[in-house]
């Protein structure tokens, strides 16, 4: 086996549960998307179902921090949604909230005891550290956390005001958390090289991960920003989260592009004094790497954007001096450069300058220790190492600001090399986000195609602002659903075994790559050069579906299906018979409640069938008695066990003049055939589920189709093919395995499991348990539609072979697909026409 | 007035004369025209031709804006799909008179045959005399006069339109009603008549559709599709899927309805293997120059064939099925690909025309869309009988798509649940066709390819029929064609894979020594280079994409078509939907798709040692499956005389997936 080299291929460990070698499943473009590789499509499915539990399961088996990421996460699976193209897409974020808030702070997963003797060590308690801590504890280790502040939560705590994350949310997330892993110690007001010493984490602790965030705001660069009136965000944001309600000059201008000036803009905004709130960004609405739906609830709370435009000087008197810019060519990061044109200065009155312009980290302690580079703890991003072999880092003290879903994606990655480097394992594969499938139905809702996208409900300030309530609210369950079903589910298998999801995948991929990129086209070919397993392997049943009309195209004039007619006319038994208007029968009612069978009998009689039972359904349905004691008088025709018959030597009919037939199983075809003609019967009710006149053994499982083949190759053999009729039971589950089995040499059916589904029954014992789900009409109107629906369905076939009468239909109407069915019912192969 | 005699010249010829004068506007006049096929076919210049005597099939047929007087008889289909003009028949016409007229006058001051005005759109077709049964036969609109006796089933299956019988009815069509006639109509009849000089004082019966036949009172629960494609397993015999189809069948009485192919699995493309691997080495784009892989199709009589950049065209797919911004996208696509698209049943788009640099036209029982200037402006013309996803089933499309826009390209009400017709009104036979074919040829100035599309049945016995009547090439669809709509029986149990369709189409031409100038393009499940090369190999010269250049293009593959409510934009006439669809991004993404099919197909031909793809035959496929080897011929892997020895290393060629 060559690997293969696609996006889909596996290195990380074996203890990585992944299921991206399942063949019906492909991660969807959301799940991609997102760092730590979310399940979405299944926690959505779930909610459709009202599946909260299952849904935070798969929700919370990547991310810890779910009731936060479902108010605050930069969601980049939504942009990725195949839907966002087309009307929106799914609000993947909002329904992980409605999931978490329906399920309420007091839901508690069960806890993780503690199994192993080493220790672990972590500095901070933000998104990195805490999920590094999670999955650390998850695996049996004690982890102990120590925190520089009074609380657990780093930025998403500090960084976040409350009308968009409420302290109860955070504190949902941490409890949960906590609770799960009871092998998590924390050390709060704990603060690396204040309380505790590098040392004496290495001491203490087996290994130590440094996940001590990015608190300091950077400077803007320009002169006169060490007036008083000038703050850094990060700290702003930090007071206010403390609890300072800080009265603010009228105008307030915040610097940066990014969420935390956003997040300052909207807290200014809500502060006393403050009048006006200005966010001036230096390039253009395109480059801003603030999330949209943000930047949209800043300008809806009457916040103004200014772009285009850079701060070169603070003025002594209340005042920024700006230029305006414009974009150059691209830098590193792709943005294009904003370059200043010149004599564009101008003045922008305020009385205060926030600027969100960046973070950075300090830490002495580890300056000391010679792991700092620059701002940053000197990490490898492909161990998570950093220059002390048993100190590993992550979160933006490490690799500078980011959001929390990557921050959550450095823990776990961190926590996968620890682990590995806990166990002695030093060269552990490289990690990679593993994506599973918890495998939910496709939902089913009718409108899924229409509906467009559910907005939240937008509050805006609120009512009293200064109370910071919450901005917005999640969904109602029926919106939630509403919006859950919109999912197109690109994960799922597609219903098609041959546009199969990973098949339709490929292509998608085809059509997106660069055509002169060699090495994406290349793993692409080798993917699609892998053949499927064999569908048909020597464990294959015969069935009927291996069967397939020859449509009439030149050869032979084709009928029209829609519009033209086609007889159905029967005559049941070869020498004494019974006049029927379709060539189906229904059986199996022996046992089922009278209003089933008053419902049937009606039906029977609209249609002109009969059915097929040890009693009558009714005096005016015809009925053929399948003879268990005696001969009834009443019966239009009578079927009588064929060992049993031919045991006796002879069958005894009521009256003369009474069709007579034997039910047949596969046992004893030859034989039934043979007495069959010797005592000039009149059918043969052909039955491989050995199971008439119950449903039990139809619905075991497929049927032993070749008993038609059989039953016709003796007939034929003694070349008395028109002297006694054939009629099959057995698994017909359309029209259409019906057309096939009449094809085949019979001129007659009878449904059994097909007539009880469609009224309702339930199949699961593996029996036919009704319900009073219907009434008398539906009921009557069920079973009516059904045999319309298969008669339709029948001569449909009849017709696209050419033929004008269903009893006309031929072995040479069809060709088999498979050897086994070629065999079984003897029809020849389509492409080489062997006859096996 | 130009005079030319019959007995002395080719109908070619004497229609190119005829052409030439309607250039020149002078009239013509037909001596000894011995009732010959075709006289004055795909003239579209406002002139008169007489013709003194009578005329054989197709007279006038396919024009617009002509004007035929025949003076004595006129055999079938005279006036086929006129769009504008006018014929008068002085005698009597055979059947099918005035066949798909969209907008002509048609009189017979004789009697006429059978099934006159089969699916005419507009205009009106007017009878002297009697005619023959099912006069107006699945008509979608314009008039029928007849003044005499109408035979039996009067307007059988129409769909709209009016038929006024002056004399008696034998017996109404099936959904048929008499009705009263309107104020005025009476007296716009009159006039025409009186255009016509023909005297008529008796009264009319008025018939119309009575509209409910394909009609249904519930219509059927939209579900989503279950994957439950693996049935043909005694475990799940009663699958889910199984007993949900049951359940809405109780529910309304009729087959379920979807989009897409046969969805159970069939032996197929990935169940044979090339000999060798194929990607031991990746070969830079220089490499793969040399590779020629430009493939023409439809030269076979002497028509300038389509010219493809590779051995791969877009399937046929209506204007209908999908979006107007999706065939534009795929018109687009085709262009910058270098390969061609096709119109499939819905008419031309004029935008679509624009962005296609080679556009085959296709032609269907309904007549829909069809008409002579477009015939004209096509790069090649394709002839419908069946398709691989419901062969023996007409197009099929639910109200909800027929928009007032569509009706309008396609000529017909609005607003109807449109079920095409099974069949060609003029070709019900083999020996039809041929005379079908040659009618298309005069209109099309021989100049253009000539092809048939079919859905793969009794493909040994068609392909040979094919063959003999003169095509220059055939679509051969197999069973996992998709559609936008059609009965689930029908997509899954009518029909002969594709793997075994291109192997009896081979066959077949060899049992009667065609030799290979039809050229074969097989369609049906091809998703990739891999595909399209293996096809080759079994002896295809072309293939044909559809379901994959929709799936490049944004497909989710939700099965949904029939809905009319595509969430992406694709299968759906919903304007707000269709808003959704961003022509220039996805015709990118298929123009990709195309480039990667493109480096593939040079590739594997590189990799097995062709400097051109045509030059891969059987010697570099080898069967995986016992199937597959049984269909193809193919010798099977594990018993392959060279390649199973184990040092081979044969899990290359059968590389599974996981």
């Amino acid at each position: 086996m060559t690997m293969i080299k696609t996006e889909f291929s596996i290195t990380a460990g074996p203890d990585l549960k992944d299921d991206t070698r399942d063949i019906h499943y492909v991660p969807a473009p959301c799940q991609v998307a997102c760092p730590i590789g979310t399940d979405a499509p299944s926690y959505i499915a779930y909610v459709w179902e009202g599946k909260n539990e299952e849904a935070l399961e798969a929700i919370n088996a990547t991310n810890p921090f779910s009731a936060i990421c479902g108010r605050v996460c930069d969601a980049p699976c939504e942009p990725a949604c195949r839907r966002a193209d087309s009307d929106g897409a799914i609000a993947i974020r909002n329904l992980k909230r409605y999931v978490l808030e329906t399920l309420g702070p007091g839901y508690a997963l069960p806890p993780v005891a503690v199994t192993q003797e080493k220790t672990v060590g972590i500095v901070g308690a933000g998104p990195a550290g805490m999920t590094a801590a999670h999955d650390l504890a998850e695996a049996g280790y004690e982890v102990h956390l120590y925190e520089a502040t009074d609380r657990l939560g780093g930025m998403m705590f500090w960084g976040i005001p409350r009308f968009r994350l409420p302290q109860a949310a955070v504190q949902q997330d941490i409890d949960r958390i906590t609770g799960h892993c009871p092998g998590i110690k924390v050390h709060l007001n704990t603060a690396l090289g204040d309380r505790v010493s590098l040392e004496e984490l290495k001491q203490k602790h087996d290994v130590v991960l440094l996940s001590i965030g990015a608190f300091v705001g950077k400077p803007m660069g320009v002169p006169g920003e060490s007036a008083p009136y000038v703050e850094d965000g990060v700290s702003f944001l930090y007071r206010v989260n403390a609890g300072e309600k800080p009265t603010l000059p009228e105008t307030v201008l915040v610097i940066g592009g990014g969420d935390v000036a956003m997040d300052a803009c909207r807290v200014a905004k809500r502060l006393p004094g403050v009048k006006n709130v200005k966010v001036i960004y230096r390039r253009d609405l395109d480059a801003m790497p603030a999330r949209c739906e943000e930047l949209q609830g800043a300008i809806d709370e009457g916040i103004e954007i200014v772009y285009n435009t850079q701060p070169v000087e603070v003025i002594d008197g209340n005042a920024l001096r700006c230029v305006r810019t414009e974009l150059g060519e691209p830098d590193e990061d792709g943005r294009r450069r904003p370059i200043n044109v010149e004599g564009s200065e101008h003045d922008i009155e305020c009385g205060m300058v926030i600027a969100a312009v960046g973070q950075k980290t300090e830490c002495a302690e580890l300056d000391a220790a010679g792991l700092m580079e620059w701002d940053r703890v000197k990490t490898n991003l492909e161990g998570m190492t950093t220059g002390d072999p048993r100190v590993f880092a992550a979160g933006d003290g490490a690799f500078g600001g980011s959001t929390i879903v990557e921050a959550m994606y450095q823990g776990h990655r961190a926590a996968y090399y620890m682990k590995a480097f806990l166990e002695g394992n030093n060269a552990p594969l490289s990690y990679r986000t593993p994506y599973r499938t918890r495998r939910v139905p496709i939902c089913n809702d009718p409108d899924w195609e229409v509906n467009p996208r559910v907005h939240q409900q937008f509050h805006g300030l609120g009512q009293v602002p200064i109370e910071f309530p919450e901005v917005e609210s999640t969904y109602s369950a029926a919106e939630a659903r509403t919006e859950a079903a919109r999912c197109f589910r690109c994960d799922a298998e597609t219903g098609s075994a041959d546009y199969t999801v990973g098949s339709r995948e490929s292509i998608f991929a085809m059509a997106r790559i660069n055509p002169n990129d060699l090495d994406k086209q290349t793993s692409i070919l080798e993917k699609r050069l892998e053949n499927r397993d064999n569908p048909f392997t020597e464990e294959h049943v015969a069935t009927l579906d291996d069967l397939v009309f020859l449509p009439a195209n030149l050869s032979r004039l084709v009928i029209d299906p829609y519009r033209e007619g086609c007889v159905t006319a029967t005559k049941f038994g070869a020498i004494q018979s019974l006049k029927l208007d379709i060539p189906f029968t229904v059986t199996g009612l022996d046992d089922a409640p009278s209003e089933i069978r008053e419902s049937v009998a009606k039906s029977i009689v609209a249609h002109g069938s009969a059915y097929i039972g040890a009693t009558t359904l009714s005096e005016d349905a015809k009925w053929i008695q399948v003879v268990t004691t005696d001969v009834d008088p009443a019966a239009d025709a009578i079927v009588v066990d064929a060992v049993q018959a031919i045991a006796a030597g002879q069958i005894s009919r009521a009256q003369a003049g009474q069709p007579a037939g034997l039910l047949v199983n596969s046992g004893s075809v030859e034989a039934a055939v043979d007495f069959a003609l010797a005592q000039s019967l009149d059918f043969l009710l052909l039955d491989p589920t050995n199971g008439l006149p119950g449903l039990a053994g139809e619905l075991a499982g497929a049927p032993d189709i070749s008993i038609v083949h059989r039953a016709v190759a003796r007939l034929r053999e003694l070349n008395r093919e028109e002297e006694v009729d054939l009629v099959y039971f057995g698994g017909l589950r359309t029209g259409t395995d019906a057309a096939k089995i009449l094809a085949l040499g019979t001129i007659a059916v009878t449904v059994g499991a097909s007539m009880a589904l469609a009224l309702g029954a339930d199949i699961s014992s593996g029996t036919t348990v009704f319900n009073a789900n219907l009434d008398a009409a539906e009921r009557e109107e069920r079973s009516s539609n059904l045999l319309q629906a298969f008669t339709a369905e029948a001569s449909m076939m009849a017709r696209c072979t050419g033929k004008t009468n269903l009893q006309n239909l031929e072995p040479e109407d069809m060709r088999a697909i498979t050897l086994i069915v070629s065999r079984a019912a003897g029809v020849p192969m389509a492409g080489s026409l062997h006859q096996h | 007035m130009v005079t030319i005699d019959l007995s002395q010249t080719e109908i070619t010829d004497a229609n190119n004369r005829i052409r030439d004068c309607g250039r020149d506007g002078q009239d013509v006049e037909i001596i000894n025209p011995d009732a010959r096929h075709n006289i004055g076919v795909g003239l579209v210049d406002p002139i008169t031709v007489n013709v003194q005597g009578s005329a054989g099939y197709f007279c006038g047929g396919l024009s617009d804006g002509a004007h035929y007087e025949i003076e004595h008889n006129a055999g079938w289909a005279v006036g086929d799909n006129i769009y504008s003009g006018s014929v008068v028949v002085g005698g009597n016409a055979g059947a099918i008179a005035g066949v798909a007229i969209r907008g002509a006058e048609i009189v017979v001051r004789g009697n006429m045959g059978s099934r006159a005005g089969q699916v005419m759109k507009a205009g009106t077709l007017c009878c002297g005399g009697n005619a023959a049964f099912m006069a107006g036969y699945m008509m979608y609109g314009g008039r029928i006069i007849i003044l005499g006796n109408g035979a039996a089933k009067v307007g059988q299956d129409m769909s709209a339109g009016e038929i006024f019988v002056g004399g008696k009815i034998e017996s109404l069509g099936n959904d048929t009603i008499i009705v009263d006639m309107e104020a005025g109509e009476r007296d716009e009849i009159m006039e025409f008549l009186e255009r016509y000089k023909m005297s008529y004082k008796g009264d009319f019966t008025k018939v119309v559709s009575a509209g409910k036949k394909l009609r249904y009172a519930n219509s059927e629960p939209r579900s989503r599709p279950q994957p439950f494609f693996v049935s043909s397993n005694s475990s799940n015999y009663w699958n889910p899927k199984v007993q949900e189809d049951i359940w809405i069948k109780g529910e309304v009485g009729r087959y379920r309805i979807r989009g897409y192919g046969a969805s159970k699995p069939v032996p197929h493309l990935n169940d044979i293997a090339f000999v060798k691997d194929v990607t031991s080495r990746q070969y830079k784009s220089e490499e793969l120059q040399d590779v020629n892989l430009k493939t023409t199709v439809g030269g076979r009589y002497g028509a300038k064939p389509l010219s493809l950049s590779m051995p791969v065209m877009i399937a046929p797919m209506s204007f209908g099925a999908l979006s107007r911004s999706v065939k534009i996208a795929l018109a687009r696509a085709s262009r910058l690909s270098g390969i061609s698209e096709n119109t499939g049943e819905g008419g031309m788009l004029d935008e679509q025309r624009e962005e296609a640099d080679q556009l085959i036209f296709q032609c269907l029982s309904g007549r829909l869309g069809w008409n002579v200037k477009d015939m004209q402006r096509a790069d090649a013309i394709e002839i419908y009988i069946s398709q691989g996803a419901k062969p023996g089933l007409g197009g099929q499309l639910m109200a909800k798509k027929v928009t007032p826009e569509l009706a309008a390209i396609r000529g017909i009400p609005q607003g109807i649940d449109l079920r095409s017709p099974s069949r060609h009104p003029d070709v019900l036979g083999a020996d039809d066709l041929v005379i079908k074919v040659e009618e298309f040829r005069e209109a099309t100035m021989h100049k253009v390819p000539l092809g048939i599309k079919m859905g793969a049945g009794r493909v040994n016995d068609d392909i040979k029929i094919a063959y003999k009547d003169g095509f220059d090439f055939v679509e051969l669809d197999g069973l996992q064609g998709s559609t936008g709509a059609a009965s689930t029986e029908v997509l899954e149990n009518v029909g002969i894979p594709t793997l075994s369709a291109v192997q009896e189409a081979i066959d077949g031409l060899q049992e009667i020594d065609a030799g290979d100038d039809m050229d074969l393009v097989m369609m049906g499940g091809i998703k990739d280079g891999v595909d399209v090369v293996k096809m080759l190999a079994l002896g295809a010269d072309c293939t044909s994409v559809g379901t994959s250049a929709i799936i490049a293009g944004g497909c989710i593959a939700c099965m949904q078509c029939h809905v009319g409510t595509c969430p992406v934009g694709i299968a759906t006439q919903d304007k707000e939907h269709e808003a959704r669809y961003d022509i220039d991004l996805q015709s990118q993404n298929m123009h990709r798709y195309f480039e990667s099919l493109r480096w593939q197909i040079a590739s594997i031909t590189k990799a097995l040692g062709y400097d051109d793809v045509h030059k891969v035959s059987r010697d570099d496929l080898v069967a995986l499956t016992p199937e597959a080897a049984d269909i193809t011929g193919l010798p099977l892997l594990s018993e392959h005389p060279v390649l199973n020895r184990p040092e081979l290393g044969l899990e290359v060629l059968d590389r599974k997936a996981g």
